[in-house]
């Protein structure tokens, strides 16, 4: 009957394609509880209503209620609602309308004893325990967790036995055991925001710890407060009733809901609509609480899936059958090259996020799509094998592939494709593997469906695949679980799982990213073998021209959704003809040699924009160091000149003449660092 | 794991023993004195006197505290100050009550709880929208209210189930389980909606997993990333979630034997409360928290052995 707050599960929830979805500026944390977000769901304004039209009709309750609570109407023993008595009566003729309405504030105002002490001890703890440091947080969170492993049903019983049924006592008692599961809930959060860098940096300062608590910490707690102020004080009218309903309510006279309940329960045969006004009342206002809760905290999104619902699945079936009859049967093509024709993902609500893409991959070669993060590289490769995230979708343009055009193809179909035409590596090869199953389990797995063998030839292909990522004691990394190998294991691990079906063509998501340097030189020089190998040909997402110089043949600069450079890497890395292109090798410091390394590493100011940002003109316009009013028109992808290479601006052909130089710019950057040279220089003077 | 094990016997140790003195110092803080609650109105002071000396009232508080945990130890929870009963005795003939009816209340909330959160993190639209819906009103509703529902459809009005009472097992097995149905069908409604929400929720964050999408590039079949490697992942928050409905429950049952009259732990404390029974309520609360650590106990194993992570350290 004592309900745990849980930690509220969605809570964790992240959406992981938040990168690449727009996203709104971060709000402080006082306006994300504020009105807009209240206001903001149909069921959050009734909660609110109901609450407040309930107290003020409560507290006004003597001026208009049409009988006293103890007014026995003889005449009308429990009656059915009549033009007298709205809601009926009881067994002894009592007005039900003027009985409930008479307790609300009583039983609001005590559930609110709870909330306080509930949310004021939970909190008060947590802050103790984020501040304190680590000793003092398990002590705190080992009595949490006694106490949150007690039937609380019992301890308040007997409680209620040493002190009698003195309401407010009991709700503040029940407060203090439900403040464990408050605990829980807030330390994490306490916790992170404890080790924010500006709260070290107000340590440094020698604020106080009290001082950092409650001028950095608390306000950051203020919305899971709010939210679970809102979740207790539901719990707490919903125990109160039931305390009341077994017996151990307010003194006899004074009316209560459990009590009423009680009472008509005794008359569920001879009138059962009795049961109906009170428990009505009693849901309704406990919904109204919990609507508001959910309003404010973050509801479990599912916008960040990888796997859509089978909901967004049938839309996104319709979706693909519009392209398919937009955009005609694909020509005759020669076999594994992909051609990629006029491509565009968006965002369902609208916002595109790659536009009018269009590049080709011949068989054995390496095409490489570098820019910087937010512009559209991971969602322009995840769309050729069908992975977009739940919410994005390829909006126009063909994905050409043998003869299919996948972007118009069906899921079923692109079962077909995956792993065995198509294969994935990702960035991030930790999170890439199961981590609830072995190595071998899940490459086993793999080679079993995309190569119909059975257990015993899967396990010995599975050797000999590690062993053909290099891994020199493949029998016992298939024993083992993804979180016992290192970074660098684990993603030659994921690319023999790509490679279990045999791929034609690999798409490699920024595969190096987020290993170590020397790993990161094994892990290509994997790559390249391999495809000297296979055969197979690779889309390289990177935004690491080191990389594209080491591995490509064809290069795509992406900026902000569209190719803005597409031709051979050497041409393209000797004679860049996109300032956008210049800029990024020139901020690279491996491209520079050490003969001619400037002294200063040049930047692009400013930032890639946000999709819905994207301007009509020359998107880079704004960034570039070469830009005049001729930028401010669209601009077409034209031929560079060299080669089959194209190029999408109007400075391309004066750049290639005068052989410009981007050259290193000022960042606010600078000044950062000088604040803190400065204020460390203070410090030491003092 | 052995070290796991021992630290987490010590602390289920530690928490009975902080509920027994707890326990013991609230029933100490009742009104009257064993004397006066056995004796009943109208008894003289030399005859409540006597009886207090006899069962060491007036013995310093540690003393009486350790001769109380030495018997407790031993089995011996005192005698009913109320019929003379021993207490144990007692409590051994209702345990068994509220165990089915917590058991089975928090066995068919994992069911159904699974089957709807998963069903609605997977299909989406509107049956998602339903479901969360459905669990939102049953959370809201008290048990007690939904019970009378209950009895006044089940009983009265069809005689499906019998109203109240209850039937042990030993005397008639399909009695039993016709007595248990609907207290338990009550109990699970709340519970359910409880792990519904925390099984959808787990289940769309195990979906946001980048290891799904590996999952998909490989081309697994969309049942089995669903309810192998997804289920798999959100088994960990889901077993939490089912301890936790378990202590409500069992705490719940108090409610439910009151409305369908079934002789469990929670009548007995309900009465004993009422009647200021010292040693009644003290035994209670010990062997209810006993029963909640326990299973506690088990089901957090259970989450340990599902991870491993933890499993292998």
């Amino acid at each position: 009957m004592i309900p745990n707050v849980a930690p509220a599960p969605a809570d964790s929830a992240e959406p992981t394609a938040a990168a690449v979805l727009p996203q709104a500026p971060r709000q402080s944390a006082a306006k994300r509880y504020s009105g807009s977000k209240l206001l903001g769901s149909p069921a959050s304004i009734a909660g609110v209503i109901w609450l407040a039209a309930l107290v003020a009709a409560s507290l006004t309750a003597p001026l208009w209620l049409p009988f006293k609570t103890e007014d026995q109407d003889f005449t009308a023993v429990l009656s059915g609602p009549t033009a007298a008595h709205w809601l009926g009566t009881d067994e002894l003729g009592r007005d039900l309308l003027s009985r409930i309405f008479a307790s609300a504030a009583s039983t609001l105002g005590t559930s609110m004893i709870t909330v306080i002490v509930a949310v004021g001890l939970g909190t008060l703890l947590a802050m103790l325990a984020a501040a304190a440091g680590e000793r003092a947080e398990n002590a705190i969170s080992r009595v949490t967790e006694i106490m949150m492993s007690l039937p609380g049903t019992v301890i308040i019983l007997a409680v209620i036995g040493a002190v009698g049924t003195n309401i407010p006592l009991i709700m503040a008692i029940l407060g203090v055991l439900i403040s464990a599961g408050m605990y829980r809930v807030i330390l994490g959060q306490a916790k992170s925001l404890q080790s924010q860098l500006y709260v070290d940096a107000a340590k440094v300062d020698g604020v106080s710890t009290v001082g950092i608590s409650l001028r950095h910490v608390l306000p950051g707690l203020t919305n899971t407060i709010v939210v679970q102020s809102a979740l207790i004080f539901a719990v707490g009218m919903l125990i109160q009733a039931g305390l009341a309903f077994i017996g151990f309510g307010p003194p006899i006279p004074q009316p209560s809901w459990g009590g009423m309940i009680q009472g008509a329960s005794q008359h569920v045969y001879d009138a059962p609509w009795l049961m109906v006004p009170t428990g009505a009342v009693l849901a309704l206002t406990v919904l109204a609480a919990n609507a508001i809760g959910n309003a404010l905290g973050k509801s479990p999104n599912a916008t960040a899936s990888h796997l859509p619902s089978a909901a967004a699945r049938r839309q996104r079936a319709k979706a693909v059958a519009a392209i398919a009859a937009a955009t005609p049967a694909p020509e005759d093509a020669p076999k594994d090259t992909l051609s990629v024709r006029n491509l565009s993902v968006g965002v369902d609500n609208g916002v595109r996020l790659v536009t009018d893409v269009s590049f080709d991959v011949e068989p054995g070669t390496v095409l490489g799509l570098v820019g910087e993060s937010g512009c559209g590289k991971t969602m322009t490769a995840l769309s050729l094998l069908g992975l977009l995230p739940s919410g994005v979708s390829v909006t126009g343009g063909q994905i050409l592939w043998n003869g299919k055009n996948l972007a118009a193809a069906t899921d079923k179909d692109m079962e077909g494709i995956r792993g065995r035409d198509i294969a994935l590596i990702s960035q991030e090869p930790m999170r890439a593997l199961d981590p609830m199953f072995t190595v071998g389990y899940q490459l086993t797995a793999a080679i079993r469906r995309l190569r119909g063998m059975g257990r015993a030839d899967s396990k010995a292909e599975a050797l000999s695949l590690l062993e053909k990522v290099g891994i020199v004691d493949a029998a016992r990394i298939l024993k083992t679980y993804p979180h016992q190998i290192s970074g660098g294991m684990a993603q030659r691990v994921a690319i023999a799982l790509a490679l279990s079906g045999r791929p034609r063509l690999l798409v490699a998501d920024e595969p190096t990213t987020a290993l170590d340097v020397t790993v990161q030189a094994e892990i290509l020089s994997l790559l390249r073998s391999l495809v000297k190998d296979t055969g197979m040909s690779v889309v390289m997402v990177t935004h690491d021209l080191g990389v594209v110089a080491d591995l490509c043949d064809q290069v795509a600069v992406m900026y902000a959704g569209e190719v803005v450079e597409n031709g051979r890497t050497d041409n393209i890395l000797d004679n860049p003809r996109h300032p956008y292109t210049l800029a990024l090798l020139a901020a690279d410091p491996h491209a520079n040699h050490a003969a001619d390394m400037p002294e200063r590493l040049a930047t692009i100011n400013g930032q890639v924009p946000q999709p819905k940002d994207w301007p009509g003109t020359c998107r880079f316009a704004a960034r570039c160091q070469f830009a005049g009013s001729a930028c401010l028109v669209p601009i077409p992808l034209l031929p560079s000149g060299t080669g089959d290479g194209v190029v999408r601006c109007v400075t391309a052909d004066e750049l290639a003449v005068d052989g410009l130089d981007w050259v290193a710019t000022d960042v606010p950057s600078h000044h950062v660092l000088n604040l803190v040279e400065h204020r460390t220089a203070e410090k030491d003077h003092a | 794991m052995a070290l796991f094990i021992t630290k987490r016997l010590l602390m289920a140790l530690a928490t009975v023993l902080v509920v027994a003195v707890l326990a013991f110092l609230l029933v100490h803080a009742m009104p009257g004195s064993p004397g006066a609650v056995s004796l009943g109105a109208g008894a003289t002071q030399e005859a409540i006197d006597e009886v207090n000396q006899r069962l060491g009232w007036n013995d310093p508080l540690l003393v009486q505290f350790f001769s109380w945990l030495g018997a407790a130890a031993q089995g011996d929870l005192g005698i009913s100050l109320i019929d003379g009963r021993s207490v144990s005795t007692d409590l051994a003939s209702r345990l068994p009550v509220t165990a089915s009816l917590a058991a089975g209340a928090t066995l068919l909330s994992a069911v159904l709880g699974i089957a709807l959160g998963v069903t609605a993190a997977v299909r989406g639209g509107t049956v998602d929208r339903i479901i969360g819906g459905a669990a939102g009103m049953a959370v809201a509703l008290p048990a007690f209210w939904i019970g009378i529902i209950f009895v006044y459809l089940l009983a009265v009005q069809s005689s499906v189930f019998p109203a109240t009472g209850y039937v042990p097992f030993e005397d008639s097995p399909q009695d039993w389980a016709l007595s248990l149905a609907l207290p338990v069908i009550t109990l699970a409604v709340g519970g359910a909606a409880f792990i519904a929400r925390q099984t959808r929720a787990s289940m769309l964050e195990a979906l946001q997993q980048e290891h799904i999408r590996t999952l998909r590039a490989t081309a697994t079949p969309t049942w089995k990333i669903l309810y192998v490697h997804a289920l798999r992942y959100a088994s960990l928050p889901i077993v939490a979630g089912i301890a936790l409905q378990f202590i409500q429950l069992f705490g719940g049952s108090v409610i439910a034997e009151q409305l369908f009259a079934m002789p469990g732990l929670g009548q007995a404390v309900q009465n004993s409360v009422s009647t200021h029974d010292a040693p009644s309520v003290q035994g209670v609360v010990v062997i209810a928290t006993v029963v909640v650590v326990a299973v506690n106990l088990v089901l957090e194993l259970a989450t340990k052995f599902l991870d491993p992570k933890l499993r292998a350290s």
